[in-house]
């Protein structure tokens, strides 16, 4: 195999050439580029790629985005991609499809999709709270809700495991219950739960904040009920704002360890998540395994990444009345 | 004219739009029974558990050699990795947020790109270049370097984890603010350096603090990508949450909400500060895209 | 009548926002609240659609009181200034909104809603934007879809929030004359809030004129124009000349100015006059005299600018340091050939004195 290596080097010269650029070579390089490719010509100053600015230090600033972000972020990737491409597509679908990795894509979905739904009722439900009541201690909730941004996630992990367990304070209510959520799936859902809490809650509260109050105002002086006004007016308009909470937290769900691991129980085909699966398998040096495993998982989040630019594309354009 | 409305939202001050007093009662009561059982009863959790059997048993946990060299190793890291990222949120933003280039928004994409990687694959990528089996590994080894179960390796999926941070926390606050204070000083004669420090810097320091402090949150706090380049070496390449996950899994439950109960202050002083900075300088804050 | 309002008072914190105000509105008319911003027109009219709740004071709705109902039982139209369609739904829909969410017992047959809709878009000349959504049209297509919406629900009582206010002057004339037509022929009452006195003098049956949320005078526009009840009402209704004056013993004098003018039965002290542009007329002086007193009527007054621009010209002239202004046809200040410099006398026709609490016309000096 010729060819990834071949890859490899040309993502790694770009990378060290974007490296060496001083002031306005780039901009020049860019506009080339761009000129070959629009057939339009270039002013003076880089001409259609960078309009005429100014200020100083764009081809630095430009310059040292791109290396870094070539070196620190896109070449590792790249490089991962690659490996799998490695593998050929058969060899791809034999990693990734024996009945322990399929079982473990099933549960990482089916439990993410589970918190990000939770989320999203009860995201929208904080941040209507929010924005439209006023009671004691708000701004304390308020700070709270961001507390799974801030707090490390195998914190958060072990406190949870903590709690659920069968002497923890939350599961010895459940447990005689007869309902198990330390080491289950159900375990998975509630960490998942609490990392994504956040995404629906701030996603909506500026929505909610900005929703002007004569259109409500107006559907409630035609006669529509205050129900009706949330369904008919305040719920539409909202939606947007709430696929991307949405959709923020199944990606973020989709791709969490730390909080996972410790109260999943990680039992394979049952409690496994895909990461987590990724990493057994590194471990076990099955590096052909974890770059199969870790592609399919990439592809998802660009998938998902590409789906969450196109509905806040929608919320902008929903914005721009 | 209504002079409420300012203070209070837009929607408080008006009375047609006001729930019953029941509605609003059950909604609050399950919107606080939501967040104080997945967010007040775990945080209570951490510390009932780190303070289990006192004081003394509390400090002896984190007085632990091991402790300690994860908690230097902890500050160490992100004392590394922060200011580098710091530096090129900064980078960054300028280039995205004071002029206009094809390609723009792709750019902010791809530097977004690291959050909606699960940090497992942004530990993978790491020792998929620099490990024993990867691309630099034999050049590695024959040259004694070590990357991967080592310091670096821990600096650089700390970094990826942590790209994004600083630079999109500073993007909206930049492109609100536009160029003309810039452009004002560069007719003024400054130079760009001049134009950065003294013009620039003051209007986005308290995003800049933001975004940096939200940066180290999760510099120190990251578990999954460290998780995979760290090789758990115990006093060597053991930063605090991988610490605490091997204490639990010994059942030192005492030990690992001990030093998690530290990880913990470290998010609430985060979300104070950022609370602060939120309340008194809220309008030269941009908006957070999430 | 169709609406009375009586002591109705409204406090915004420290603000207040309507100070016992007391108004009825009469069947089948066009009335405009009319006002500087902060003068409590728009609460006012918040109140009368039930958006806001007054502190004090009673509100009736043909004999009924009103207080205590809700917006959608008082059957009121209500038009807001930005439009405030809901931007998710099409045209159609949204002139459909207030029937689709009546009751199960009192809804339309799809077919009879359908139907009434397209009516009303007709009626606007908006038919064939039915699917159109609001971001797709023009301000004042918005506003024409927003008033078709409050129409469909058949309200008793159409409010509008200053309905023109954010559009161009050209649609905004032509939105206006669009209003009278409709209510011409449809003759509901309506009440519309405004700041834009030529819009108030024009479009309403009778004006009310708002200050601090007090009203200072109610009347048709003629009567508030021509007869001003107050400084205030004076001052917001087209341009005006304004002096400061002193009173003593009956007899009220600009100050600096040597001429006398009756104020009979007005306590002495300061005291202010007003006259109209146009009701200052405007003579050449050939040789220039001392003193501010030229004759008995004619004072002495040098032109500082002339703006002779369009049919009507005005002239800004220099009394003993008061800025006055005269506006006369452009024909006229050709005859009179005056430029800036020259020296003319002026003879203020008829005005009007205010002292605290007392007014007198002014008509001839004396």
């Amino acid at each position: 195999m010729v060819m990834p290596d071949h890859n490899i080097y040309a993502g790694l010269t770009v990378a060290v050439a974007a490296g060496r650029l001083g002031r306005g070579w780039l901009g020049g390089a860019l506009a080339r580029v761009h000129q070959a490719w629009s057939g339009t010509k270039a002013g003076e100053q880089g001409g259609m790629i960078i309009r005429y600015s100014v200020l100083p230090g764009f081809g630095l600033t430009l310059g040292l985005t791109l290396s870094w972000l070539g070196l620190i972020v896109l070449l590792p990737l790249a490089g991962l991609v690659i490996h799998a491409a490695d593998l050929g597509w058969s060899g791809f679908l034999a990693e990734v499809g024996t009945a322990r990795v399929l079982a473990a894509f099933r549960i990482s979905l089916t439990t993410a999709l589970a918190a990000a739904l939770i989320n999203l009722v009860f995201g929208l439900l904080v941040a209507w709270v929010l924005v439209r009541y006023r009671f004691v201690g708000q701004k304390l909730v308020d700070a709270l809700v961001d507390l799974p941004f801030a707090l490390p996630t195998a914190v958060a992990g072990i406190a949870l495991s903590a709690l659920y367990s069968a002497n923890g304070w939350i599961g010895s209510i459940l447990v005689p219950l007869g309902i198990n959520v330390a080491f289950t799936p159900l375990g998975i859902v509630v960490a998942l739960t609490f990392i994504g809490l956040p995404f629906v809650v701030r996603t909506v509260e500026p929505v909610l904040q900005e929703l002007p109050p004569e259109e409500e105002e107006a559907a409630i002086s035609l006669g529509a009920s205050r129900l009706q006004t949330f369904l008919r007016v305040i719920l539409p308009a909202l939606t947007p704002a709430l696929l991307t909470g949405f959709a923020l937290a199944f990606a973020r769900g989709l791709g969490e360890y730390g909080s996972v691991i410790f109260i999943a129980g990680n039992m394979p085909e049952i409690s496994e998540i895909v990461p987590l699966l990724i990493i057994i398998k590194l471990e076990q040096f099955d590096y052909h395994g974890a770059t199969a495993i870790g592609t399919l998982m990439l592809l998802l989040s660009f998938v998902l990444l590409l789906l969450i630019n196109l509905l806040q594309a929608w919320m902008r354009a929903r914005h721009a009345h | 004219m209504r002079t409420d409305g300012k203070v209070l939202g837009v929607h408080v001050g008006r009375p047609a739009l006001r729930d019953p007093a029941w509605l609003r009662s059950i909604l609050i009561g399950l919107a606080l029974g939501f967040l104080a059982l997945f967010v007040v009863l775990p945080l209570v959790t951490v510390f009932a558990q780190a303070l289990r059997h006192g004081l003394i048993a509390y400090f002896d946990a984190l007085a632990e050699p091991d402790a300690v060299s994860a908690i230097h190793l902890t500050l160490l890291v992100a004392g590394i990795a922060v200011p580098i990222n710091l530096v090129f949120g900064v980078t960054a933003a300028w280039a995205i947020s004071k002029f206009e280039f094809t390609g723009k928004s792709l750019l902010i994409t791809l530097i977004d790109l690291p959050f909606s990687v699960s940090p497992v694959i942004s530990g993978m990528v790491y020792v998929l270049l620099f490990g024993l089996h990867g691309w630099f590994g034999p050049w590695l080894r024959e040259h004694d370097l070590q990357v991967v179960f080592a310091l670096p390796g821990l600096v650089l999926a700390t970094m990826f984890v942590t790209f994004p941070f600083v630079a999109r926390e500073l993007i909206p606050l930049m492109q609100e603010q536009g160029i003309e204070e810039e452009e004002a000083a560069v007719s003024l004669g400054a130079s760009g350096w001049q134009i950065f420090w003294r013009v620039t810097l003051p209007n986005i320091r308290w995003g800049l603090l933001y975004g940096t402090l939200l940066c180290n949150a999760r510099a120190m706090g990251e578990f999954g990508a460290v998780s995979v380049v760290s090789g758990h070496i115990r006093g060597l390449t053991n930063t605090m949450p991988l610490h605490v996950e091997i204490l639990y899994n010994e059942y030192n439950f005492v030990g690992a909400f001990a030093v998690a109960s530290l990880l913990a202050l470290l998010a609430l002083v985060t979300l104070v500060a950022k609370s602060m900075v939120e309340w008194k300088w809220g309008d030269s804050l941009g908006h957070s895209r999430y | 009548m169709t609406i009375r309002i009586s002591g109705i008072c409204k406090r915004f914190g420290s603000f207040v926002a309507l100070d016992r105000v007391d108004l009825e509105v009469r069947a089948g008319e066009l009335l405009a609240l009319l006002g500087p911003s902060g003068s409590g027109k728009t609460t006012l009219l918040r109140i009368l659609g039930g958006l806001e709740r007054p502190d004090q004071g009673s509100l009736t709705f043909f004999g009924e009181a009103a207080l205590s109902l809700t917006p959608r039982d008082r059957q009121v139209g209500f038009v807001f200034q930005h439009y405030s369609l809901f931007r998710h739904m099409t045209v159609f829909d949204n002139v459909a909104f207030g029937l689709d969410v009546q009751s199960r017992k009192d809804r339309r047959s799809r077919l009879a809603i359908t139907e009434k809709v397209r009516e009303l878009l007709r009626m606007v000349q908006l038919e064939p934007l039915a699917d159109r959504y609001p971001s797709q049209l023009s301000g004042g297509q918005r506003q024409l879809v927003s008033l078709a919406r409050a129409l469909a629900i058949e309200p008793r009582v159409l409010l509008l929030d200053e309905p023109f206010g954010a559009l161009d002057a050209k649609v905004r004339k032509e939105l206006r004359r669009w209003l009278r037509r409709l209510h011409d022929d449809m003759h509901i009452t309506s009440v519309f809030v405004t700041h834009d006195q030529e819009e108030a003098l024009e479009l309403a049956d009778r004006v009310v004129v708002m200050n601090r949320g007090r009203i200072e005078q109610v009347g048709v526009p003629s009567q508030v124009y021509n007869d001003p009840a107050s400084p205030f009402v004076y001052d917001f209704l087209g341009n005006v000349n304004r002096f400061d004056c002193t009173i003593d013993a009956g007899v009220a004098r600009i100050v600096g100015v040597d001429q006398a003018f009756p104020a009979v039965g007005m306590a002495a002290g300061p005291a202010v006059a007003f006259f109209r542009p146009h009701d200052i007329e405007l003579t050449r002086l050939e040789a220039p005299a001392k003193g501010t007193a030229v004759s008995a009527e004619l004072l002495r007054a040098q032109v500082r600018h002339v703006y002779a621009i369009g049919p009507t010209a005005r002239v800004e002239l220099d009394l003993a340091g008061h800025m006055v202004e005269v506006v006369m046809d452009q024909d006229r200040l050709r005859g009179l050939g005056v430029d800036g410099g020259d020296w003319c006398g002026i003879k203020l026709g008829r005005g009007r004195l205010f002292r605290a609490g007392m007014v007198a016309a002014m008509a001839d000096p004396r």
